[in-house]
């Protein structure tokens, strides 16, 4: 159990009713569970992946989206290796909200955070957002972007291994600067450098539901701080 | 023929041999004769034995046909067995029937009886009778009653009469129990009240019986609450409990609630005991009487205690300084610690102690309702076992937990949570910042005031979001409190050493300089660097005690933690262990501090001092001859007077350093110490003696460093020991001696290299280079 080379922690946010729950579910345990109640503070979930012949260890952080939660949220963000913002792509509101989160996320989080967009619910037809929106909005705030459909679980593995690969780029190119580079400096055995995100490297080679705009540079972990502050 | 053949087969060539022959014939024949004898002796034995055979032949006969008569009559015994049994059969099925038609018998007298009992007991009030007639009614098997209608064709119009009649007086009994309840209700009669409570089951009006009572307990406990609810400033200033006012009414609602279950199930369980879901109809009716009125106590407990206001000052100036820092991140979190003033300040800032006891009683009435929630469950659990079909138990308790997800109590108790956290963040990170602000150091001491302030602090909101009982809670506090470790309180220590450790006179320029403002402004200059030095060290102690403090606060609040919470789920447990791993790595924070003063202190203070020191070495020649060596040492060698120095260096720090950070100090020391050194030996060059000289101050430096300090230093002098070895030897060729490890044991591998080797050996005068260039190495 134990036996991992990297521990990463993962936040999800966003508003409530937008799947956070559903896609967590699918991811660490390959269901749908309709009917989800509320999440009520905090859920909390574990997944070893391998990436790259590595094995990671995800700590999972699924908040809940309704207001009165927010204080119990926020304290997680700090300690966040990437963070996930979820909205609805049949739902305008929950896209409205997005610069409110954005800005609690500037206020608790640490500036160096893997931020991802993701819009959920691609398998309904009452599409409110359309990608490109969606798509223009992350590059403007410097985030990856990703669309997924945690019934149909589609993107979904895809969007939790490629923040895996992503982070373990960044951990092994920076020195002790962040907690996660300092804890994995540790334990890092050979330093060959990830210099490009998977991210857009893989948005590069597919092109469907419109792929990852990396944070302008093409993602590069130089770029994704550079534009922050 | 036997004979014949035996004698044709004989040898009968000569008479001796036929004699012999004849001879052993007749001695064959006599053995014959014998046997013969032996055989007719037995003759009479066995025929008597014959006879006895015969006798018992006839006995035999006799036996043989009395077991088949026995047989006969076995067989004959089964049949007559089998049919009394089949006749029993059919008798117990009489019997069966019989008792049934008794029992239809004993139903028609019975309903006769009831049919006219119940129009007299309803004629005369007698509630209790009627209701118990009709119970008896209801207990009847109503189709079968209609089959014996059918069946009892003479009296038909009799029984299905009767029917009717208790039908009837059924439906009015019903009717009248639930207006009778209702007046009763209206003249709060509550022995009436109970009295009727108790009559709906037997009319089988489980769950009407059950609301009614419900709402009428509602009602008087709304009445009672509102009652209350006004005079809640009275009740509390005459119990001198002003502070906990709220926590006071919500704590007596709450108790009202659960007296009113406690009171109640025996009766229900009594009465209403075969409807399986009774008190738990009983307690969603209340829940929702519960959370109206809670509501109403939270509104005033709001609008009193200026909450809404109060979160939004708190919010404003949080965002003020979060603004005012600037940029994002790490960044932001330094700039707090300037830029953010210890409130008390500015007129609209508000006081942390303000909200303490707003705090504490936020806690308490969190804790209650938690306690509340725990006693129904625990009540409905008591019940079920003893009441409900196991069956259906999972579905009663899975109903209760709904109810208490769903209530807006919950909801309530989410909302005051918030609340608390946000109140709890500021009350901890301005009295953190104060601590800091106020940070007080007494002569004598390691540590400033502010440690232990902050950490007592941190501890008493850790602890009291414990007393909140909320997993949740805790987590976020413990949370905020390592991000204000490792925010504010980090940054508060690193200020001062991030300005460095103002070092003493190390030239003649700068003392000139010092010496000059010194005049200028009286003595103030130089007071003001020993305050900055001491300051400096005071936070490098600091930061050395907090990674000992974080591991008790660590370790006490797992402590607590498993004392508040001894029975969680594994995802909570999981939840917690995370946030306490959290709150102990920014011990890593900490010690990268001390690191980086120590490496200040290397810069400013150890490097600058040791060079003019190391200088010195230059001074003394290591080419000696006898007279020189003997003159050298009775004079003040270098090492003495190198020692001296150190030792006054480090008895400068020894007394104001912590024991960890002055171990640190002396091995940053040594390390430091061992690099110049070599590099001034690399400058001069040495003949038998001096490489003798040197090695004996090597060794005297190496026994002071580590005599210094309880940590070993030695692991650093290794390697200018072995530099002072080689320029000790007599002769190269006795290098090899020391070289290849098999030959000396107690001296470690080699930290230097081949070359390096080499090139110190050069260093020596009267070593020639050939042979150093010869050498195996």
């Amino acid at each position: 159990m134990e036996d991992y080379k990297f521990l990463f922690k993962i936040v999800l946010v966003g508003n409530a009713g937008v799947g956070k729950t559903c896609l967590v579910r699918r991811f660490t345990q390959g269901l749908f569970p309709p009917g989800q109640g509320a999440t009520i503070g905090v859920d909390f979930m574990i997944k070893t992946v391998e990436v790259e012949g590595e094995k990671i260890k995800l700590q999972i952080w699924d908040t809940a989206g309704q207001e009165r939660f927010r204080s119990i949220t926020q304290s997680y963000y700090r300690s966040a290796h990437a963070l996930i913002l979820v909205y609805d792509i049949s739902c305008q509101p929950t896209f409205d909200c997005l610069p409110d989160w954005l800005r609690e996320i500037q206020e608790y989080a640490n500036s160096k955070v893997l931020k991802i967009l993701v819009g959920n619910k691609t398998d309904r037809d009452d599409r409110e957002i359309p990608t490109q929106i969606g798509e223009e909005f992350a590059k403007q705030h410097d985030m990856y972007f990703l669309e997924t459909s945690a019934k149909e679980a589609e993107n979904v593995e895809r969007l939790f291994y490629e923040i895996a690969a992503e982070l373990i780029g960044q951990a092994r190119s920076k020195d002790g600067s962040s907690a996660a580079a300092a804890a994995a400096a540790q334990r890092q055995s050979e330093g060959s450098s990830i210099g490009l995100g998977s991210f857009s490297a893989k948005a590069a080679q597919s092109n469907c539901c419109g792929g990852l705009a990396g944070g302008g540079g093409g993602g590069s972990n130089g770029s994704n701080t550079s534009h922050t502050g | 023929m036997s004979v014949v053949d035996q004698l044709s087969a004989l040898d009968l060539g000569t008479n001796g041999q036929v004699d012999e022959t004849l001879q052993r014939i007749a001695e064959e024949e006599a053995k014959v004769n014998e046997k013969l004898e032996a055989l007719l002796a037995k003759q009479c034995q066995i025929e008597s034995k014959m006879s006895g055979i015969g006798r018992s032949l006839t006995l035999l006969h006799t036996v043989d046909s009395d077991s088949s008569k026995l047989n006969a009559q076995i067989v004959n015994t089964a049949q007559l067995a089998e049919s009394v049994s089949a006749k029993v059969r059919r008798l117990d099925l009489a019997r069966c029937r019989a008792s049934e038609c008794q029992q239809r018998v004993h139903d028609l007298i019975d309903l006769h009886l009831c049919s006219q009992g119940v129009i007299k007991a309803i004629g005369e009030e007698d509630y209790e009778k009627s209701a118990m007639h009709i119970a008896r009614f209801l207990a009847m098997d109503q189709q079968l009653l209609r089959r014996t209608a059918d069946d009892v064709q003479g009296s038909i119009t009799s029984v299905s009469d009767a029917v009717k009649t208790l039908e009837d007086a059924t439906e009015k009994t019903r009717v009248l129990i639930a207006k009778r309840f209702d007046e009763a209700v209206k003249s709060d009669d509550l022995a009436s009240v109970e009295r009727f409570f108790k009559i709906f089951p037997l009319i089988g009006c489980h769950r009407i019986g059950i609301e009614k009572f419900s709402t009428y307990i509602c009602q008087k406990l709304a009445s009672k609450a509102q009652k209350e609810l006004r005079n809640a400033q009275d009740i509390a200033k005459a119990e001198s409990r002003l502070q906990l006012a709220y926590a006071d009414r919500l704590t007596a609602i709450l108790e009202n609630f659960a007296r009113v279950v406690e009171v109640n199930q025996p009766i229900i369980e009594a009465f209403y005991g075969q409807a399986s879901a009774s008190l738990i109809d009983m307690v969603a009716i209340l829940q929702h009487e519960c959370d109206a009125e809670v509501k109403n106590l939270l509104m005033e407990f709001n609008k009193n205690r200026q909450i809404q206001y109060r979160s939004k000052q708190v919010n404003e100036s949080t965002q003020k300084s979060a603004a005012g820092g600037g940029s994002v991140g790490s960044n932001s979190i330094q700039a707090l610690g300037h830029y953010r003033k210890p409130s008390g300040g500015s007129v609209d800032k508000l006081n942390p102690k303000e909200i303490d006891a707003i705090i504490a009683e936020i806690t308490v009435m969190h804790a209650r309702v938690e306690l509340y929630f725990r006693f129904m469950r625990r009540r409905l659990q008591v019940h079920i076992e003893t009441c409900v079909p196991e069956k259906e138990q999972m579905e009663i308790m899975e109903r209760y937990e709904k109810i208490m997800k769903n209530s807006d109590l919950r909801r309530q108790m989410q909302e005051i949570l918030s609340t608390y956290l946000l109140l709890e963040r500021y009350f901890m990170e301005e009295s953190v910042l104060k601590a800091i602000g106020l940070d007080a150091y007494e002569p004598g001491q390691q540590c400033s005031s502010m440690v232990d302030d902050v950490f007592f602090i941190l501890r008493k909101s850790i602890r009291r979001a414990l007393t909140t009982q909320s997993i949740n809670g805790t987590c976020a506090v413990i949370n905020n409190v390592a991000a204000c470790l490792d925010g504010d309180f980090v940054a508060a220590l690193k200020a001062p050493l991030k300005n460095g450790y103002p070092s003493g006179y190390i030239d003649l320029a700068q003392a000139y300089n010092a010496i000059q403002t010194t005049l200028q402004q009286g003595k103030l200059h130089s007071s003001d660097a020993d305050r900055v030095r001491g300051n400096f060290l005071v936070q490098l102690n600091n930061a050395d005690i907090s990674t000992e403090y974080i591991e008790t606060l660590w370790q006490t609040m797992e402590q607590e933690i498993a004392g508040t919470f001894p029975q969680t789920s594994p995802v909570e447990r999981q939840l917690l262990d995370s946030c306490l791993t959290e709150l102990k790595a920014v011990r890593d924070t900490l010690k990268a501090t001390v690191d980086f003063g120590m490496q200040q202190l290397r810069s400013s203070v150890i490097k600058p001092r040791l060079n003019p020191w190391i200088n010195q070495f230059l001074n003394y020649s290591h080419n000696l001859n006898e007279e020189e060596l003997a003159a050298y040492e009775a004079g003040e060698t270098f090492v003495q007077f190198f020692i001296v120095q150190l030792d006054g260096l480090l008895n400068s720090f020894k007394s104001s350093l912590s024991p960890r950070n002055y171990d640190a100090l002396v091995s940053i020391l040594a390390t430091e110490v061992t690099i110049q050194l070599e590099r001034a030996i690399k400058k001069i060059s040495f003949n038998r003696l001096g490489g003798l000289v040197l090695d004996q101050e090597v060794r005297a430096l190496g026994s002071y460093l580590t005599g210094a300090t309880s940590w070993s230093v030695r692991d650093k002098m290794t390697r200018i020991s072995q530099i002072a070895t080689l320029l000790n030897l007599d002769k190269i060729s006795e290098l090899s001696e020391y070289w290849s490890p098999e030959n000396n044991k107690e001296m470690s591998t080699w930290h230097l290299t081949p070359n390096e080797v080499r090139t110190f050996l050069t260093l020596r005068s009267d070593f020639r280079i050939e042979d150093i260039k010869r050498l195996q190495l």
